[in-house]
């Protein structure tokens, strides 16, 4: 073995695994004949190289295949998300924008809401229903079409009509010379925007849900074919 | 479906296809990664990290061997735990005598004194290999390991641990030269395993 040089084992090596020339094999192989300690060495990296060969293979304890999640892909998004990605935002806008108009339209009409309760039905309803009548009374209706009780309990004066109509009357206001008193009496038709607002509103959310839901349906359907 | 399809739809992005590579290729990674690590936990995360590793950077793939690439992939995970294990070294549990001392180990297994007619099983021979594995340089243990126990020829381990041929070539034959002298201190101890009729020419 000592005459051996690591060159000659390089070579040995490599002669083992078929990796020299043809020239260099028929070289070596002319040694490996005529020196014993050329046969000896052959025969010991032979045998280890042997011993490697026959390590067991273990088996996996698990397979290593990867998930979406692991490997960083998204779900496909669905076609109808682009188009209606700002729909809840819309949605949020609207119902908004309705609030506000509902809340705006109380304030500013809170006045009227009883008369226009009042006037289909006559003087039959309850303390809001009989001052309808009453604003009115000065100019169109004779004072004796107004019943006994009623009578007994309003009387056209400026103060009552005061204490009737907070809102929209100031302690100076003359019943007589309001004319545009007798025009709210009427029953107004109502406005169709505050039917078609919430509905819109009411539309895009159920439209962003259903956006929502069927992204999460597709995620989880091609989840469990993986 | 073959191989070369299966890259092809795993690089535009189908993991179905990577998947199926996965499982072709999953075994000779781990019992690579088990032979360098040594611990079967490290190695299994080393895979993993492997593969993923390896799918994100399938573009990088331009032909030859997919294998030898993705050994590639997986000694370089190797690598990293072994360098990080270096910088945070971890106390071995030893077995202690009674006075609390520690044995010598682990050439408890190299015992000159034992008795020739003993026979090892499988599990013991694995052991020492391991043993002597362990004991090389990491270059030589990964070289010795994907060419004598993977079988790779001396192109593929080139690719795989990204050096010339002749340094392969080098590095495998100081392997064998390193186990050879680690193993002499086995030879009495295993003489079924140095019975090598099995082994018929060049």
């Amino acid at each position: 073995m000592k005459s051996l040089n690591f060159r000659d084992m390089e070579r040995l090596s490599a002669y083992l695994d078929g990796q020299l020339s043809p020239s260099e094999k028929t070289r070596l192989e002319k040694r490996i004949q005529s020196n014993q300690a050329f046969a000896a060495a052959l025969d010991e990296i032979r045998q280890t190289r042997t011993l490697l060969h026959r390590m067991p293979r273990r088996r996996v304890p698990r397979n290593f295949t990867l998930t979406p999640r692991m490997a960083g892909i998204r779900p496909p998004v669905p076609r109808l998300v682009p188009a209606l990605s700002w729909a809840s935002a819309a949605a949020m806008l609207l119902f908004i924008f309705t609030l506000g108009a509902n809340l705006v339209g109380k304030l500013s009409f809170g006045a009227s809401a009883p008369m226009l309760a009042a006037a289909p039905s006559g003087l039959g309803g309850g303390p809001a229903a009989t001052e309808a009548p009453a604003l009115a009374a000065p100019v169109t209706m004779p004072p004796a079409e107004l019943r006994s009780d009623q009578k007994a309990t309003i009387t056209p004066t400026p103060e009552v009509f005061a204490m009737a109509v907070p809102e929209a009357a100031t302690p100076e206001t003359n019943p007589v010379t309001q004319p545009p008193a007798t025009q709210k009496a009427q029953p107004k038709p109502l406005n169709p925007w505050l039917i078609i607002w919430p509905g819109l509103a009411i539309l895009l959310s159920a439209l962003a849900l259903l956006v929502w839901g069927l992204n999460q349906f597709s995620f989880r359907r091609k989840n469990r074919r993986r | 479906m073959d191989e070369t399809a299966l890259i092809h739809d795993a690089q535009h992005g189908s993991l179905e296809a990577f998947n199926s590579l996965v499982l072709a290729y999953q075994d000779a990674l781990f019992n690579t990664a088990l032979r360098i690590l040594n611990d079967e936990d490290l190695a299994a995360d080393a895979v993993q990290d492997a593969f993923l590793s390896a799918f994100r950077a399938l573009n990088s793939y331009r032909g030859g061997s997919f294998r030898a690439w993705l050994l590639r992939t997986v000694t370089n995970t190797c690598y990293d735990e072994l360098r990080r294990k270096k910088r945070r070294p971890t106390t071995p549990l030893e077995p202690e005598t009674a006075d609390g001392d520690e044995f010598e180990s682990p050439n408890w297994l190299a015992d000159p004194n034992a008795s020739p007619e003993m026979s090892l099983d499988q599990a013991e021979l694995e052991h020492a290999i391991q043993h002597c594995l362990e004991n090389l340089p990491t270059e030589f243990r990964a070289v010795v390991v994907l060419a004598d126990i993977q079988g790779l020829d001396y192109a593929e381990v080139s690719i795989a641990v990204k050096k010339p041929l002749g340094t392969v070539k080098s590095r495998l034959a100081r392997a064998r030269l390193r186990l050879r002298e680690c193993l002499q201190g086995f030879r009495e101890l295993l003489p079924a395993a140095f019975r090598l009729e099995e082994e018929s020419s060049i």
